[in-house]
């Protein structure tokens, strides 16, 4: 057997063959084959994960569920703010095919100017530009509906306020990323988010998902915020105190009603107030929450609080005469005065009139840290425990730093700010058995636990005070309202004009009223503050008075106080004879 | 043993063409299962857009105006209430017409 192998047997061909070529060829061969395997092993097994990348980007899709803002209701779980979809119209510049019919229609429905709109549509250096965000509901079907080639819409969120600008200030506003800027949409941001979700999905030619891949993370919605407003009573003092900032062309105004039982906050506003679904050309004036943030010389609001510390200490009582003859007093060199001089004043009509100089006579008897310890106890000089952008404490300093004149004009509210807020917040103090409670603006239905301040007897004591005060006689009769008790102090200040309070006939004011109704069982205390009254009135029992004796009427009956002083009734008997 | 190969070359035809159309199937189900939430989220969304429309009609501020201007109401004090107790009933007379 020789060592080639015959392939023919013709002659011609009969060139011998040597053995290692097909032998090469086989290995060869061979090489290629393992080659393939080995690049299979290494597709399949070792870098696999490249391609399995690659094949989910072309099917998988990340689908991501958004999450509801939650809303914030009002006491009665009536809708303050909520979320609705608002589709945001978007366009492809380049891609855009539109005719000038549609051109107009589209300018109609987005309330834009044709000019506004076609150069939008013409910048083809951009692939992509936002047309109008956050358009109505209605209005994107309808755009939709004119099926414009290039022009898209994204789901997207938008929140209402069917209250508009009476509880604007508490409420706050969201920004267009649905983030939370100011008021309580602001100060609860974190509760009222939800977290989004994700789903995975299988989408097949069509864009239809066909299969979930792996676990879904559902979305969680955010909270429903249920808040101690009551949006009548908002809306009631609203109304009531912009009637009094027009007709007494001040330049701002607050109100503020709070629960006395519980400490809720039932209505806080300010005027000027603004839409919050329409924020364009926003002024500082606009926004700014009077009420918490800012702060000025609280004046004969205070009077009850060195009047009660008095009683609670036993150095007086209702009725010890205090002689304020002639109507001022002098006190290391300075001299404090009362409008109307008024001779000898029981302790009762210290209040009732409003004398500094009685006050001052009673508030020298006392310490500085005992009175510095009751003011703080009630609130003033203290961060306001309620929670909001922007709240202030106020300033009431150290009683170690108090000379005895700061002592006396301290005694009768000048020396020391104070906010609106904490101005209401503290009379809880009279109005619920000489406790302050805290105050909230959340609901809440259990009855506040407050911290003593002064004695049950003293706060009644106080209470009848500040009937009289509001009474015939008293300094603030306008505050009386029909059927219900009240009783309350009213404040008037100058304000700084320049570098001193200004001169005779070019003051600047502001006045102010804080009281609680039914005297003898309270259940609100209201709060109302007028900033440069400049109608001729300015005395806060003139012109922030009847703010509050409204409000009071109002407040009452939607909480169904019944009267509890008598009232004649105007009722006309009905002499139609009708069979129900 | 050649016919039984052909049986379950057959059975396994069968079971792939079965396969495929119970995947293609369930496919279809859950589309239309994911196109029924979407359309419940859309409702949702619809309703909470309605709900805060019904609101926006129903604020004091427009209840006020209609009361006051169409409907020449005015605000209820005290003076024009009769308030019923349950002590004192037979004290109030019911034919003055209770506002409340």
């Amino acid at each position: 057997m020789s060592r080639s192998v015959q392939y023919t047997s013709s002659p011609l061909l009969a060139s011998r063959t040597p053995v290692w070529r097909s032998k090469f060829v086989v290995g060869a061969i061979a090489l290629a084959f393992s080659g393939l395997a080995a690049r299979a092993a290494y597709i399949q097994v070792f870098a696999n994960d490249f391609f399995q990348r690659q094949g989910e980007v072309r099917f998988a899709r990340t689908l991501e569920l958004p999450a509801n803002r939650g809303r914030i209701l009002d006491r009665n779980g009536l809708i303050l703010a909520s979320s609705v979809p608002a589709p945001s119209i978007w366009a492809i510049p380049e891609d855009v095919e539109v005719d000038k019919a549609q051109l107009q229609k589209l300018s109609k429905l987005l309330e834009m100017p044709v000019g506004e709109l076609s150069k939008k549509l013409e910048d083809d250096d951009k692939t992509f530009v936002w047309i109008k965000r956050q358009v109505d509901a209605d209005i994107a079907k309808q755009i939709a509906a004119l099926n414009i080639k290039g022009i898209y819409q994204r789901k997207e969120y938008k929140r209402q306020y069917p209250e508009g600008e009476s509880a604007a200030h508490v409420v706050g506003f969201t920004n267009v990323e649905d983030n939370g800027q100011e008021g309580v949409e602001l100060l609860f941001n974190k509760d009222l988010l939800g977290r989004p979700g994700l789903r995975h999905v299988i989408k097949d030619r069509l864009g239809r998902a066909v299969e979930d891949v792996g676990e879904v993370v559902q979305p969680v919605a955010g909270r429903d915020l249920q808040l101690s407003i009551d949006s009548k009573v908002q809306f009631f003092a609203y109304q009531k105190l912009r009637e009094a900032v027009v007709t007494n062309r001040a330049q701002a105004g607050s109100v503020v009603v709070l629960d006395a039982v519980t400490g809720e906050v039932l209505a806080l506003a300010n005027y000027p107030s603004y839409v919050p679904d329409k924020r364009h050309n926003l002024t500082g004036a606009q926004l700014r929450n009077r009420a918490l943030t800012d702060t000025f010389e609280p004046g004969s609001v205070m009077k009850p609080f060195t009047i009660g510390l008095a009683l609670d200490t036993g150095r007086v009582k209702p009725g010890t005469i205090i002689d304020t003859a002639p109507g001022s007093v002098t006190i290391t060199g300075a001299t404090i005065r009362d409008s109307h001089p008024h001779g000898a004043l029981t302790v009762e009509q210290v209040i009732q009139v409003s004398s500094n100089v009685g006050t001052t006579k009673i508030a020298m008897q006392m310490q500085p840290s005992e009175m510095w310890n009751t003011f703080s106890q009630a609130g003033f000089g203290q961060k306001p425990q309620i929670q909001f952008p922007g709240v202030v404490s106020g300033r009431l300093r150290p009683s170690k730093s108090w000379r005895p004149i700061e002592q006396a004009t301290i005694s009768y509210g000048y020396g020391l700010s104070a906010s609106l807020f904490q101005m209401a917040r503290s009379y809880t103090v009279f109005s619920h058995d000489g406790q302050i409670i805290p105050a909230t603006l959340l609901k809440s239905s259990e009855p506040a636990v407050g911290v003593a301040v002064f004695s049950p007897a003293t706060a009644a004591a106080v209470r009848k005070m500040l009937q009289m005060a509001a009474g015939p006689g008293g300094t603030g009769p306008k505050a009386q309202t029909l059927g219900y008790s009240v009783g309350g102090k009213s404040g008037t200040a100058y304000k700084q004009v320049g570098k001193g309070y200004g001169s005779e006939g070019n003051r600047k004011y502001r006045s102010w009223f804080v009281g609680i109704a039914p005297i003898d069982i309270p259940r609100v205390i209201v709060a109302v503050m007028l900033d440069e009254p400049s109608a001729g009135k300015y005395f806060g029992g003139e012109v922030a008075a009847p703010v509050f004796s409204e409000t009071v009427q109002q407040t009452l009956r939607m909480m169904g106080v019944q009267p509890d002083m008598a009232v004649r009734p105007q009722i006309v008997a009905n002499t139609v004879e009708e069979s129900f | 043993m050649m016919r039984l190969n052909l049986v379950l070359t057959l059975a396994v035809v069968a079971s792939a063409v079965y396969l495929v159309s119970v995947q293609y199937e369930s496919r279809r189900v859950f589309t239309e299962l994911d196109k029924a939430r979407a359309e419940a989220r859309h409702l949702d969304t619809e309703f909470e857009r309605l709900q805060v429309e019904k609101r926006s009609q129903a604020t004091p501020a427009r209840v006020e105006k209609l009361a006051r201007e169409k409907l020449q109401m005015r605000q209820v004090t005290p003076a024009i209430t009769t308030y019923v107790t349950y002590s004192d009933v037979a004290v109030h007379d019911a034919s003055t017409g209770a506002v409340k």
